[in-house]
């Protein structure tokens, strides 16, 4: 079992040895052993290559696959890391041994990075009968559609030939101690040989759930100025003993508005303080109603389940549970409890983080845009950002630190550059104030846009204050409707296109923030474009080029 | 020498302004702010135009971490206030598509607008260059727009004395091409000698300079809160020549014994053009060169002359001109008025003499008096002047052209508000003040019109109402609607707050005096309830309120 090179050595050390040392070297071995801190005796491998892919957007798969994959090389496993936007899925047909770590994000969606690979297993009739895999799923059991993504994936790559090698594994936030056991499972597996499709992994464990912290208002202020069509809420909360780092963000469970509930209990004429089960305990009707379960805008999936519940045909829509209701009664009180048992829990909103935690000490500062829409012309409000926007100074509620490591600042002399219109900016203004508390010597420039400068320009005196004292080398700003055509950062980015890349090539790191379909698409292909034009590169060499940056975090996104 | 090391900082600006460029095409770039930068704030006066901002809104916007809501006021030079229609057509669609709407007519006899921001300046002095309009010199230390008695009717040989408006400015401009440069990207000139400016140099005046032409009997344009009043010397239809009467200067600060309000003296007459003009010119030069430039408060001639003496003023103009001035030629004024409604010229054309309140041009819900005017200017039928009582005279109408602006003044009842507003009314005058005024401490305009609307009562109660009492707002002692030479000179001190000034005369000859300090409302109406009581009952026969007061109220 033991080197040859080992034995000696051991030898040379026992017979150099008092005997009082050799029990004392006897202990501490059996110390060690016992701990466990000792590296694990390699797994006698029957395989030669395993490939190990992580899909993720706020960097806790990737962070978990790279653990997996130290370790396997340790256990003298050829492992492969890839992240699953740079995996090339013409491969897929030639791997033999394969594990997925990936999350679930937006409403039961893969992360943006996994989307390609999801739609290419979904989309192709692969034949994938050599393939061996097993399937880590990240999630948060308080979203409806815990884990989905990986759910579909480990059903997809089944039902396209392949071989589970463990079942699929679905963990919560709390997922470093079942995704680590997993992981020793899918090891010891390979090792043995056995590869029949063994069953998900028995590991029972109670989830610990998040970190929640109570926040106390100490600040609540719309930024947008007199005459503007948006608000946007600078709010300051006080919380002791949070941690987070410049691109985290919290998450916020939004309560519904207490006369809708009401309006709901009175409707269906349920006593309000009746308990029933919840998860693992008991809570009122009305608290049920009123913390823990949607029942505005339901998901075209809640109404059908609905329309079974009532027995009465309901078109496919989203609608408020009020009016599914009003126009689909219930028989009575009993069949509303069933009707509670279908509804899904109300799902956080996330929110970056504006402050720094070196400027701010126990303080979060969040920006806050007043989601509003009209319905049959009425205007209604985001659940959540209408709650958050009413919230008065000294009023309190829970929230929870979502880190994000797939959005951090480089080291202090790196410099950076920033794309955050609207609410986007909200994480800048921490990055920014991060680097002004540390003095950090690498330049930033900020690209910032919205409607109108003289009322929708965010943080502005903030803005002009670290311009003046240095820490902002260079502020664009866009405001799209004060002049005839539409003016957006990606026009600013194209006017400053030399220097922009003049400052890639110097090390920049590129961060954008904010709205996802429209502006960050947008903003990426101008960078590409620029990248083209200024760098003297083709379509390809341009695109390799941005991905190069991404690979080496140069490039990061935090878009929603 | 121990002057030049206090100058003021605004000397300083002056003169590295680089022909009164300045850093201003730098600032209108800079993205992330709507104001220029701070030293251009000062130059940027001289191009016609405030930095201003929204004065309602700092502290709301403060909280927002909003700047403050900037924006720009441009004044435009019109010698004499004099546009044509298709200028005041372009006027209006400027206020609408670069500001905020509203036309200002001024207390000198030209239009302002407000709210242009930052980025529609450029686009704004585009548009007025294309009516062949522009602001050069509005503001700043420098000779300002000259004012001339507005109304034809006054003279048969108005037109001629109109004409020296016109010249004097011109005499009178700048020499630096910074404003085409700036708002107009002329090239640059190649040779600097081009722009050296024999009058001017490189310091400019040490403060603001204004001029403004009379023609007796009307004392329309207050010829003597002017710098140099010039007053027309007419005997049988023919422009003899002008008296000059210099000094002239309203504004004061409160608490300071020092500053105070002056009114021109008259020091001789010129009896040609040339004369006129090297006099005026002249006297600038020896402004230039002996005003205070180390304390702005002190600056204007009339400290100049008060400090060297008037005899001493008068000859050091005489040496510099190297001509004699003649002996003042006898003039009266027998009234300071608007001739509102319909006139006629001894030439035959007519005028309108339209009542604008505060000289603000806008629709509202009582009238639509922008609209009607846009509409009277679309007909091309009448020119447009300006008094300066802010009040449009819609001019030159030939007689077959009459019907069609009496149709528009009718179909916008713009005749009724003219011809039914009070006497108190059509002849109060209050300045902007909040909220785009940076000085004022207390309303001016928007204010004054609910203050008479609680006066004419107590007129009506004593029968008062056809007295013409002239009653002048400002909102702080610059006096921009000229209220120390007002029978009634209300001046702010604080927000709701006034002082009270009475026993001006009714012709702008004589100054009033603060009769009692800081009143809220109430305390004026009521002191002006009693001393109109008593107007009432003890007046002399003809005498009106300001002389009335003058004898009988105790000033402090
Ligand atoms: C628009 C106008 C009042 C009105 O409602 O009509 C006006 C408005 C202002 N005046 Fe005036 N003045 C106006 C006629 C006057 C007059 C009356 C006159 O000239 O017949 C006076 C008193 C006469 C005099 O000059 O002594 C006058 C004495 C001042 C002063 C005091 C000057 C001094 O010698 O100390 C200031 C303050 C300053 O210059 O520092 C001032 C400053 C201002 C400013 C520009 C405030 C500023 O410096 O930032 C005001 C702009 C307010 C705004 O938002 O529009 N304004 N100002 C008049 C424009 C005239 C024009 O077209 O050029
Ligand atoms: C990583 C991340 C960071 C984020 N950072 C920020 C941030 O810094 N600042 C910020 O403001 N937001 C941020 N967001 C967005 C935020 O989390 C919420 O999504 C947003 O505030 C909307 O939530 P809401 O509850 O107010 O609106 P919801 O009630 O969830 O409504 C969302 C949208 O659904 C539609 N809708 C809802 N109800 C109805 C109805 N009855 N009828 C018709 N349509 C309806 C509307 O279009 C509405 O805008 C972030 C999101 C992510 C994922
Ligand atoms: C905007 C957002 C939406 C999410 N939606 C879901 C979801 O629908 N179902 C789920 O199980 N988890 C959901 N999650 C939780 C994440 O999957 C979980 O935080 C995971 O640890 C993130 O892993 P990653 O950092 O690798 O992306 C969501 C998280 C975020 C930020
Ligand atoms: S008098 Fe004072 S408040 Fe009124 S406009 Fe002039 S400077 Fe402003």
């Amino acid at each position: 079992m033991i080197g040859d090179i080992k034995l000696r050595t051991l030898q040379e050390l026992v017979e150099n040895s008092t005997k009082e040392e050799l029990i004392w070297i006897n202990g501490y071995l059996a110390g060690l052993v016992k701990t466990n801190t000792l590296p694990e005796a390699p797994v006698k491998s029957s395989i030669n290559k395993l490939t190990i892919v992580f899909g993720t957007d706020t960097g806790n798969s990737k962070k978990l696959a790279s653990e997996f994959a130290l370790k396997a090389k340790k256990s003298g496993v050829n492992a492969k890391l890839l992240g699953l936007d740079q995996y090339r899925l013409s491969d897929l047909q030639k791997e033999e041994y394969f594990l997925v770590v990936m999350s679930t994000h937006g409403d039961g969606e893969p992360p943006s990075a996994a989307k390609k690979f999801y739609d290419y297993i979904h989309e192709n009739a692969l034949q994938l009968d050599k393939l061996n895999y097993s399937v880590l799923a990240l999630g948060d059991t308080a979203y409806p559609l815990f884990c989905k993504a990986g759910e579909d994936v480990d059903a997809r790559l089944q039902n396209l030939g392949a071989t589970r090698v463990m079942g699929l594994q679905k963990c919560d936030t709390d997922f470093e101690t079942d995704a680590r056991a997993w992981f020793e499972n899918v090891l010891k597996t390979l090792g043995s040989g056995a590869q029949a499709g063994a069953a998900a992994p028995a590991i029972q464990r109670k989830s610990t759930g998040k970190r929640n912290h109570t926040g106390t208002i100490l600040f609540n202020a719309n930024l947008n100025g007199r005459g503007s069509s948006k608000q946007t809420y600078h709010i300051e909360i006080a919380a002791d003993d949070v941690q987070y780092q410049p691109g985290d963000s919290i998450g916020i469970v939004p309560e519904n508005p207490v006369e809708i509930v009401m309006a709901v209990i009175e409707l269906v004429n349920i006593n309000k303080d009746r308990k029933l089960a919840y998860r693992d305990g008991e809570v009122t009707v009305f608290e049920l109603l009123k913390k823990k379960l949607s029942i505005v805008y339901l998901p075209e999936r809640v109404v059908k389940q609905y329309s079974s519940v009532v027995r009465q045909d309901i078109p496919s829509t989203r609608i408020d549970l009020l009016n599914l209701l009003k126009i689909y009664p219930v028989r009575d009180a009993a069949q509303f409890e069933e009707v509670i048992g279908i509804l899904e829990p109300i799902t956080p909103r996330l929110y970056s983080i504006a402050s720094s935690p070196v400027a701010h000490t126990g303080e979060v500062h969040i920006a806050v845009a007043r989601q509003c829409f009209t319905v049959n012309e009425e205007v209604g409000y985001g659940l959540c950002s209408d709650y958050l926007a009413a919230l008065q100074v000294n009023a309190t509620f829970e929230f929870y630190v979502h880190k994000n490591s797939q959005f951090k600042l480089p080291a202090p002399n790196v410099d950076v550059i920033m794309i955050g219109p609207g609410a986007g900016l909200a994480p800048f203004r921490s990055f920014i104030e991060e680097r002004d508390t540390t003095g950090a010597s690498g330049r930033n420039w900020l690209f910032y846009g919205d409607q109108h400068f003289e009322t929708d320009f965010l943080y502005q005196t903030e803005i002009q204050n670290f311009v003046q004292t240095g820490v902002l080398t260079k502020v664009n700003v866009a405001f799209s409707r004060d002049q005839a055509e539409k003016i957006y950062v990606q026009h600013r980015i194209l006017q400053h296109q030399a220097e922009f890349y003049s400052w890639l090539e110097s090390g920049a790191h590129v961060y954008i923030c904010g709205a996802k379909d429209t502006m960050s698409v947008a903003v990426e292909n101008t960078l590409l474009k620029l990248i083209e034009e200024v760098g003297n590169k083709t379509e390809e060499q341009a695109s390799a080029y941005l991905n190069e940056l991404k690979e080496r975090g140069r490039y990061q996104k935090d878009v929603y | 020498m121990s002057e030049k090391i206090s100058l003021s900082p605004i000397e300083r600006i002056k003169k590295e302004s680089h022909g009164l460029r300045g850093t201003i095409v730098e600032g209108l770039k800079d993205e992330i702010t709507g104001a220029i930068r701070e030293d251009d704030q000062a130059v940027i006066k001289f191009h016609g135009m405030y930095q201003q901002d929204d004065r309602d809104l700092r502290e709301e916007r403060a909280a927002q971490k909003l700047e403050r809501l900037y924006s720009f006021m441009i004044r435009l030079r019109l010698p004499g206030g004099f546009l044509k229609p298709e200028q005041w057509i372009a006027t209006h669609e400027i206020a609408d598509g670069n500001a905020s709407g509203v036309i200002k007519i001024t207390s000198r006899q030209t239009l302002q607008l407000h709210g242009l921001i930052k980025s529609s300046i450029k686009p704004t002095i585009r548009s007025f260059n294309e009516a062949k309009l522009d602001s050069i010199a509005t503001c700043g230390d420098i000779n300002r727009n000259v004012l001339c008695s507005s109304h034809p009717r006054q003279s048969s040989i108005h037109e001629t004395v109109f004409g020296y408006a016109e010249k004097i400015s011109e005499m009178l401009m700048p020499k630096t091409r910074a404003y085409y440069e700036i708002w107009l990207d002329e090239e640059k000139l190649a040779d600097k000698k081009d722009e050296e400016d024999p009058l001017y140099q490189d310091r400019y005046m040490p403060r603001k300079f204004k001029i403004g032409i009379a023609i007796p009997p009307n004392n329309d344009v207050d010829v003597f809160a002017n710098d140099i009043g010039l007053i027309a010397i007419i005997e049988n239809k023919r422009l003899l020549g002008f008296n000059l009467a210099i000094g002239g200067g309203l504004s004061t600060t409160h608490g300071s014994k020092e500053t105070y309000a002056r009114l021109g003296t008259v020091i001789g007459f010129c009896d040609n053009e040339e004369k006129t003009l090297k006099s005026i010119y002249e006297v600038l030069t020896i402004q230039r060169d002996h005003g205070n430039r180390s304390d702005r408060k002190l600056a204007r001639l009339k400290y100049t002359l008060d400090r060297l003496g008037v005899d001493w003023f008068k000859n050091e103009l005489e040496q510099r001109t190297g001509f004699a001035l003649d002996l003042p030629r006898p003039y009266e004024f027998t009234q300071r008025t608007d001739y509102f409604g319909w006139h006629q010229s001894e030439q035959g054309l007519w005028y309108y003499t339209v009542f604008v309140e505060n000289g603000r041009v806008m629709d509202d819900e009582t009238v639509m008096l922008k609209s009607a005017l846009l509409d009277i200017a679309k007909t091309g039928k009448a020119n447009f002047r300006f008094t300066c009582n802010q009040n449009v005279i819609l001019a030159d109408i030939r007689k077959e052209d009459k019907p069609v602006i009496q149709e528009v003044l009718e179909r916008y009842r713009i005749n009724r508000l003219t011809e039914l507003a009070s006497p108190i009314r059509r002849n109060s005058m209050a300045c902007v003040a909040l909220n785009t005024c940076p000085l004022a401490l207390a309303e001016g305009q928007r204010y004054l019109p609910s203050l008479i609307s609680k006066i004419e009562p107590m007129l009506r109660r004593y029968g008062l109402d056809q007295e013409e009492i002239v009653i002048r707002m400002t909102g702080c002692p610059n006096g921009c609607a000229r209220p120390y030479i007002a029978e009634i000179g209300l001046v702010g001190t604080a927000i709701g707050r006034y002082n009270l000034h009475m026993g001006g005369d009714r012709l702008g000859e004589r100054l009033n005096k603060i009769y009692k300090e800081n009143l809220d409302e109430s305390a004026i109406l009521s002191e002006l309830d009693g001393w109109l009581s008593r107007f009432k009952s003890e007046r002399k026969p003809g005498e009106s309120f300001g002389d009335f007061a003058l004898r009988e109220v105790k000033f402090k």
